[in-house]
């Protein structure tokens, strides 16, 4: 009972992530000669939800609208899901850690300060050509120089912004 | 194995190993920003570390791949912009203390605030592919 309480309820050590994430690599190249990558399946949610199929970039890059990407995609939030379950936190809720404690914004507020975040991250994934899963994970582990220089400045980006957001908003606090 | 298939149990395996570990965790993610929480540094760590000797052994044990063809590695080129667009991406990585991936199993958590980065970001790729519209080079 307590190796099924260590995987399913407790949150796992460090190592235990990171193995399994780490696996992934190798396991996606043996089985599908792909890599690692998650934001590249964000243009086949553009074209599944916005009207882009005029888009040229659309028109070339998706051809497939429901490929594996959109599968795998789907597999993480299961994946998320399943965590919540199986750890007894299954629920909606408006929690965000220490910014919706501290912050005490307004939903409405608080709803557009992730969104313009989230709209960073898309715009500038594609921008840099991958994410923390397709260059950090996937390109470090293949030693390519562009993913190491990407996750340095995803890293540079990230310093800066929460330490701003943390003095304006969280006052200081952590 | 089927792709669609075998990626939708890969994304489960994903996503669960993300929330167990904490990477779906706002204060995780800008902890480590902050300088409070280096957890999610080991993770990376490890994360590399293992996927890298994972490919060395692949090379020397596991080729072909399953389906007989050559391993084929995709390479990111570097392009004009891309360090540029590392740096908005890392924008909102503190911002929201998630990423593309994380802010799936965010989702899945039931977190509210992590939808709407989802739709934020799926407005950004959009921008995006307006944008390169005009300016081929992104």
């Amino acid at each position: 009972m307590f190796i099924l309480r260590s995987i399913f309820v407790d949150p796992w050590p460090f190592w235990a992530g990171g193995i399994v994430i780490g696996l992934l690599v190798p396991l996606l190249y043996y089985y599908f000669n792909t890599a690692l990558g998650v934001s590249t399946g964000y243009g086949n949610l553009v074209k599944i939800f916005l009207p882009a199929k005029n888009l040229q970039w659309i028109k070339t890059k998706y051809t497939e609208t429901y490929s594996w990407r959109v599968y795998f995609i789907i597999g993480i939030i299961l994946g998320g899901l399943l965590s919540a379950i199986l750890s007894g936190n299954l629920g909606i809720t408006t929690e965000m850690g220490r910014f919706t404690a501290i912050a005490g914004w307004p939903a409405v507020l608080n709803a557009v300060f992730f969104f313009v975040g989230g709209i960073l991250l898309g715009l500038g994934a594609r921008i840099a050509g991958g994410c923390t899963s397709g260059h950090s994970i996937h390109g470090i582990a293949n030693l390519h120089i562009s993913s190491i220089l990407a996750t340095i400045f995803f890293i540079i980006g990230g310093i800066i912004t929460a330490n701003i957001v943390r003095s304006l908003f969280l006052g200081g606090a952590w | 194995m089927d792709k669609k298939l075998g990626f939708l149990a890969f994304g489960i395996l994903f996503g669960f190993a993300l929330s167990r570990v904490g990477a779906s965790d706002y204060d995780l993610i800008v902890g480590m920003f902050v300088g409070q929480d280096y957890k999610l540094v080991g993770v990376m760590a490890t994360a590399i570390i293992v996927g890298a000797l994972g490919m060395q052994v692949l090379k020397k044990f596991a080729q072909p791949v399953k389906s007989g063809e050559p391993l084929k590695i995709s390479y990111k080129e570097l392009k004009k912009w891309s360090i540029a667009g590392a740096l908005l991406f890392g924008f909102g990585w503190g911002i929201t203390g998630a990423c593309p991936g994380t802010v799936l199993a965010q989702v899945g958590e039931g977190k509210l605030f992590g939808l709407f980065t989802f739709t934020g970001m799926i407005c950004g790729t959009y921008i995006y592919a307006r944008l390169k519209e005009k300016h081929p080079d992104l």
